[in-house]
């Protein structure tokens, strides 16, 4: 039953791109438009056909394959740190590309860099808007970027600062029609965005132009994903789907459905075989690129809240996601069991990092605080 | 008559977009998930939340209770 609401959700997002003629919100075209009818069969038509290429390859289940495994250790993480600095939510976290430093963004107006390892602040860098959604840390280290309500996104040189002391900002990136959800930094040099516009921008900083701009979902991106070689990313949108793309290109490689309600995260799997994502309808999910579909279905003990976010460890075993519940949910995600919650943060979880070498997990929340386990 | 033609061409593309992710090669799941199964076994040593640090002096956010040379 669930795979007939899913594909009225594929039907109504695809049916979302045909045009604002077909935009009418329900999933049945007016009835003097043959030729809308027509498109609209055509397309009930090619997903009933993905659907059954899709249905050809599944031959096993992960339980199938997976069942003989031992079940994974019961994940032994503590609050090594608890960050205190914030004064208003904490909307967002992300770690350097040296698993050390780390940048958080809240409704207080500030971007914190911090040094997990000893608790400091190394920079506290003020923002000219406190709408703070989503923050970015460039692999290097040597830059941070931020945005939100403010419909732009600002890009800071950490070792260069302006007049007042503050890290310098060296980018404005503007020409947004909605807000910033989503940023990651390829390398210092290009930074690609998700918005509330449903767009997908890829920048060259060192011009100040976008190389692409592209319409990306049928409705907000909210999450972006590179893989390990930074060839591909996934974007995770409100349309419910997820979806792969070549750097360069503007059209999809593949679009993956099976989340009943927002895609709230993505997180590509260390292997680039697949992705972990994190949703409004209160599951995890494990999505196989090359055998292009939903795997595994990862559900709490108590289903009653959503996933913010999402991140997965060094080896890919354990997908962990940040809740609406104040906790991190952990998966074995080859057995598919739960292996615990992380409790600590007093509200709800906002955002999740894991550090490039495995070691750490940075979240931060609406109870003002970010905490570091190990 | 502008109008007409570009949303006649947005919607060939949708449909054709459609139609490439349609006929994209997909490997059996069996296969997919047998490769997953291996690079996480692969690199299961590396991963500390699977098997923690070697020895506390491994862990950098470790309490530190003298003087260290940065």
């Amino acid at each position: 039953m669930e795979s007939n609401g899913v594909m009225k959700h594929a039907a109504s997002a695809w049916a979302f791109q045909l045009g604002p003629l077909a935009r009418t919100g329900n999933t049945m075209p007016p009835k003097d438009d043959p030729e809308l009818q027509k498109l609209r069969k055509e397309l009930d038509d090619m997903m009933k056909k993905i659907k059954e290429e899709q249905d050809k390859v599944a031959d096993k289940t992960l339980q199938d394959i997976c069942g003989d495994m031992a079940d994974a250790p019961k994940v032994r993480l503590t609050t090594k740190k608890l960050l205190k600095g914030h004064i208003n939510k904490v909307n967002s976290v992300h770690f350097s590309g040296d698993s050390r430093h780390a940048v958080t963004g809240s409704l207080d107006g500030k971007l914190i860099i911090w040094d997990t390892w000893t608790g400091n602040k190394v920079q506290v860098i003020p923002l000219r808007s406190s709408w703070v959604m989503s923050v970015a840390f460039a692999p290097s280290g040597n830059y941070v970027a931020c945005g939100g309500m403010d419909n732009m996104c600002t890009i800071y040189d950490l070792n260069n600062r302006d007049s007042t002391g503050a890290a310098k900002i060296v980018r404005e990136l503007l020409g947004y029609e909605g807000f910033l959800s989503s940023c990651r930094f390829l390398d210092d040099k290009t930074i690609i965005t998700g918005s509330g516009d449903m767009k997908i921008c890829l920048w060259d900083l060192e011009a100040g132009k976008r190389s692409l701009e592209f319409e990306a979902h049928s409705g907000d991106v909210v999450s972006i994903s590179l893989s390990p070689d930074s060839k591909t990313y996934i974007t995770g949108s409100v349309d419910k789907s997820c979806r792969l793309w070549d750097l360069r290109d503007e059209k999809p490689k593949q679009t993956f459905f099976g989340h009943t309600s927002d895609v709230n995260s993505v997180c590509f799997h260390p292997s680039g075989y697949a992705f972990a994502t994190g949703s409004e309808d209160k599951t995890s999910r494990m999505f196989d690129i090359r055998s292009d579909q939903n795997v595994a279905t990862y559900c709490p003990p108590n289903s009653t809240s959503g996933f913010t976010s999402c991140g997965l460890s060094f080896s890919g075993r354990y997908v962990l996601c940040g809740s609406d519940d104040s906790s991190v949910h952990i998966w074995d995600t080859l057995k598919n069991q739960h292996n615990g919650c992380l409790t600590g943060h007093e509200n709800r979880i906002t955002s999740l990092s894991v550090a490039g070498n495995g070691m750490a997990v940075a979240t931060c929340s609406w109870d003002n605080n970010v905490r570091v386990w190990v | 008559m502008d109008m007409m033609i570009s949303n006649l061409q947005q919607q060939r593309q949708v449909t054709e977009q459609l139609r490439r992710e349609a006929a994209i090669k997909r490997i059996s799941v069996s296969q997919a998930v047998l490769e997953i199964m291996k690079y996480i076994t692969e690199h299961e040593q590396e991963d500390c939340l699977l098997v923690g640090f070697s020895s506390q002096k491994a862990n950098p956010f470790r309490e530190k209770n003298s003087c260290t040379l940065l």
